[in-house]
């Protein structure tokens, strides 16, 4: 038994690797940049001046909090072109960039000169005061100067961003344009002529044959997801420890929600997986026990059919039928109380009182969605113990039928019952989606499907992991107990 | 059944139709099936806002078979401009057509009939624009039978081109899960643990080719496959195909290039556990709930109905994978595959002319059923309007527009009831397939 316990874990900690290293994979994959986010739901948006001021020492803080600026993974693999340091560049759009730039040329050299350069133009380009501008020149207005900057402004910015070269020319031609029409643009000529030359290089590079041969970078345990995943030991807790990060709806610790929310989820899952194996299990033995009867056709047929009926059709007939004005308003149709008399400081058994009636429904669906399959795992599990030797012996020493089946077969077949704890953890954490987002119930599925919609990736990716994690948790603790219900597994 | 065994001229195919035959709801099941490919493969000749054939000011036209893009002059006898008709613009209604074929349903599924917006019930008071301008009650001919929805979208029309997508998803799904997983499955149960053996340096220049072959192929020319992709699907997967095409290769030279090394340490065989990394893969994708991995990863990419195909069928190989590799063990010990191995076959060969294609069967039963659970999981996306773009029409979405608004109940039923009868059908053929094929399973 204890090497099998041994075996099972050590089988089951690479898993766990795995499942993190694939979220993390698709954590660093989510568009958008995460301090813009970040920065955005802590309402730190302002007007140009302050951008570049106060803001801006902000979502650097916010970076290096978030580790934005460690390189990605212990290792990386890429070609001798590429620059170890690139993952240092800060901006999302500037790195992705350089490496393209680098991949196009080889030359990782006249890329880092180019890319410098148009910083150097970019900052010369910030101390342009348009006002000063206006009082030494007499033949422009203001609001042409204005224009004039923010475009040449914008034109850079966008250089910084893209590789491809006919939008660069493009870029090119419109500043050559306005060098050459507004000399108050002077300063920034000779960079602005250096970079050109630096493209043309980049263009013409010989060194492209060094993209083709690849390198493996070691970083060391300072990287993204080391810091992820374990913290950093002050400010980062990391996963493990359950600090999940922060949502980009509303800047709140994801664990909080999560909190807030699970409880909801877990008791629905609770009693629905009780009510479907309290369903399935009779239905499934009187179908085994009368195998081949027409009653048990019938009820197979009628399960087969149930089966295929996807649940959130039946969630929202159910709606149709028992929370409609025009057919039967039995049920309130969403919520899982009245806020206009819930009062949060109910004792627990009137809580449940007045929340039943917007529970009956979802409910029903949630226990319909297992209690079809249960069923029919039921009676094939059934019908396999049934025509075991040791069921003819109880039955030949002369037990009746209903000892037979309620007490020798029934508790062999319904190990599988056990299958049960590999389920309920990520159900309740995953929560049913669908059916939440029908009876709009304040669970874990209605919270993943908004941080969907508002493309909340930390929550995305932690619902994911967490559910990964504890499915996996779930499928040890079934096995062990497996093992410890039926021996002859850990001996196999 | 003892007959048909001593008859010659027996054969496994012809048992397991007539078994088939035996069950009569599966055999409904597949013409129905068959009807609902036709009726995806027909689509747009039964619901088009376009006529099957007209005839306008003397020209004989066929707008429905037309290309969107088609433009058509049209002049009078004396060689004057009369009009120009612009296919995808043009109200055909409108016009004064002298002879005209219209398709059984006479809306196309995205067309939005302004006269009978706001949930027009099927049996209601529907209005009608006829071609001298004038709103009318509407000709039977023109009744939107399953009604409107929010913006006047037919329904028939939309659970007609619904079809379409609805079998695209069991197809491409599917199709995409059913290479992985039975070339995988196929391999870990051909070779299981100790059967796949080479020499020391082959293997490690097989990894490292492995490691050069990703390399080039997507390190190296990840630009290239990211602007096939941004310039349509089909270059996309062209530059794909290039790519996979290159991994083979490097992985090959480096396996020729082994050849040459010959020391004499590195030339000790070893063995490949190649059936315990399938049964560890098979593991932890199983072991992640494929809902959540789906939705989780629709939400990184950009919403396009071939992505979540594509999602579904990288997460549901593993049934498919368990199946061939439960049929692999049993085959390779049989006879046939010993024959073929004695008589010095390779081992690609022997897998995949000789044991495949007696594998086949019971993996058959678990892609219907995978199809069935990929259409689910599919309009089970769409109803959440999750990864499925807005203005793509399935049943799905359609379904999640009555849900919004609970008195078009015709949003709900019908929509339902074509999901689920789908389902049904696939499951059911599943099902009867599997006592046919395989009948120790028989439940």
């Amino acid at each position: 038994m204890f090497k099998y316990t041994l075996k099972r874990v050590l089988t089951f900690i690479p898993m766990l690797i795995a499942i993190s290293l694939l979220s993390f994979v698709i954590s660093i994959n989510a568009p958008g940049d995460p301090v813009e986010r970040l920065s955005k739901a802590a309402g730190n948006e302002g007007s140009a001046e302050q951008q570049s001021g106060a803001s801006k020492k902000i979502k650097q803080e916010l970076r290096k909090k978030l580790g934005l600026d460690l390189p990605i993974f212990y290792l990386a693999i890429s070609d001798i072109a590429t620059s170890d340091t690139l993952y240092k560049i800060q901006d999302k759009y500037h790195k992705a960039n350089l490496e393209h730039l680098t991949h196009m040329s080889g030359n990782w050299q006249v890329v880092s000169d180019y890319y410098n350069e148009l910083l150097k133009i970019q900052e010369i380009h910030r101390t342009l005061k348009s006002k000063d501008i206006f009082e030494s020149t007499i033949d422009i207005s203001l609001n042409e100067i204005n224009e004039i900057t923010n475009q040449v402004g914008f034109d850079i910015g966008s250089l910084l961003e893209t590789s491809d070269q006919e939008l660069v020319d493009l870029k090119f031609n419109t500043i050559s344009n306005y060098l050459e029409n507004y000399s108050f643009l002077s300063p920034i000529n000779t960079s602005f002529q250096k970079v050109k030359q630096l493209n043309l290089e980049i263009l013409n590079s010989s060194m492209k044959w060094k993209t083709y041969i690849p390198s493996i970078n070691w970083y060391g345990a300072n990287n993204q997801y080391h810091l992820w995943l374990f913290g950093n030991g002050n400010d980062r807790q990391g996963l493990i420890r359950g600090d999940f990060g922060i949502s980009y709806i509303d800047s709140q610790p994801i664990s909080t929600k999560i909190w807030q929310k699970i409880g909801i989820s877990f008791s629905l899952s609770l009693i629905s997986i009780f009510l479907a194996y309290l369903i399935s299990i009779p239905i499934g033995i009187y179908s085994a026990y009368k195998k081949d009867s027409a009653a048990d056709k019938g009820l197979s047929l009628i399960l087969f059919i149930l089966y295929s009926m996807p649940s959130f059709f039946v969630g929202t007939l159910l709606l149709l039928q028992f929370a409609n004005p025009d057919n039967l308003s039995w049920f309130p149709v969403s919520g899982i109380q009245d806020p206009t008399i819930f009062d949060p400081e109910w004792g627990f058994w009137t809580k449940i009182k007045h929340r039943m009636p917007y529970l009956i429904l979802p409910i029903i669906t949630y226990t319909y969605g297992s209690f079809a399959f249960l069923s029919r795992i039921m009676r094939v599990g059934m019908i396999d113990i049934v025509s075991q030797d040791y069921i003819r012996t109880a039955r030949a020493k002369g037990l009746g039928e209903g000892k037979v089946i309620l007490k020798h077969a029934l508790r062999n077949s319904l190990l599988p019952v056990i299958t049960v704890f590999a389920a309920i953890f990520p159900m309740a954490i995953g929560g049913s989606i669908i059916i939440e987002v029908i009876f709009s119930i304040p669970g874990m599925g209605v919270e993943i499907y908004n941080s969907i919609l508002n493309y909340d990736y930390p929550m995305i990716i932690t619902v994911f992991t967490l559910s990964g994690f504890l499915t996996m948790i779930g499928y040890l603790v079934a096995d062990l107990l497996y093992a410890v219900v039926d021996p002859r597994i850990s001996y196999k | 059944m003892t007959q048909e065994q001593n008859n010659e001229n027996f054969s496994f195919k012809k048992y397991a139709w007539n078994q088939f035959k035996k069950n009569k709801i599966a055999l409904v099941c597949l013409y129905l099936l068959f009807t609902l490919v036709i009726v995806a493969l027909f689509a747009p000749y039964i619901a088009n806002e376009r006529p099957l054939y007209a005839q306008y000011k003397g020209y004989t036209l066929y707008p429905a078979f037309a290309s969107d893009n088609k433009t058509d002059s049209i002049f009078n006898p004396n060689g004057k401009l009369e009009d120009v008709l612009q296919y995808d613009i043009t109200d055909w209604r409108s016009l004064e057509l002298d002879k005209v074929i219209w398709p059984l349903i006479p809306y196309s599924p995205g067309g939005m009939d302004r006269y009978n917006r706001d949930y027009v019930s099927p049996n209601g008071k529907q209005r009608f624009k006829n071609s001298q301008g004038l709103i009318t009650d509407v000709p039977n001919k023109f009744r939107h039978h399953l009604g409107t929805d929010g913006i006047g979208r037919d329904l028939a029309s939309g659970l007609i081109h619904g079809t379409r997508i609805s079998l695209m998803v069991g197809l491409v799904s599917m199709g995409i899960a059913s290479l992985i997983g039975i070339f995988l499955g196929a391999l870990a149960g051909f070779f299981g643990d100790n059967k796949l053996k080479m020499t020391r340096i082959r293997y490690y220049f097989t990894l490292i080719g492995i490691f050069f072959g990703f390399f080039y192929a997507f390190g190296q020319r990840k630009y290239a496959i990211s602007e096939g992709f941004s310039n349509g699907i089909d270059s996309g997967i062209l530059e794909l195909t290039i790519s996979f095409v290159l991994i083979f290769a490097v992985v090959y030279l480096f396996r020729f290039l082994s050849k040459f090394i010959t020391l004499k340490s590195l030339n000790k065989e070893m063995y490949i556990p190649i059936d315990t990394f399938v049964s560890r893969g098979i593991e932890l994708l199983n072991s992640i709930p494929r809902l959540l991995l789906i939705i989780t990863i629709t939400a990184v990419v950009e919403r396009s109905i071939w992505i979540v195909m594509i999602i579904i069928g990288i997460t549901g190989w593993t049934g498919i994978a368990r199946f061939t590799r439960a049929e692999f063990l049993r085959i390779r010990s049989l006879e046939f595959v010993q024959a073929a191995q004695s008589l010095g076959f390779s081992n690609l060969r022997t897998i995949f002319r000789h044991a495949l294609p007696n594998a086949l069967a019971p993996v058959f039963v678990s892609i219907a059923f995978g199809i069935a659970s990929a259409i689910l999981i599919e309009s089970g996306l769409s109803f959440l309007g999750i990864g499925v773009p807005d203005d793509i029409v399935t049943w799905g979405s359609l379904l999640n527009l009555g849900r919004q608004n609970l008195e078009a109940w015709w949003l709900i039923i019908y929509p339902g009831i074509a999901i689920f009868l789908t389902i049904t059908i696939y499951n059911m053929i599943a099902e009867a397939s599997r006592d046919a094929l395989d009948p120790r399973l028989k439940s």
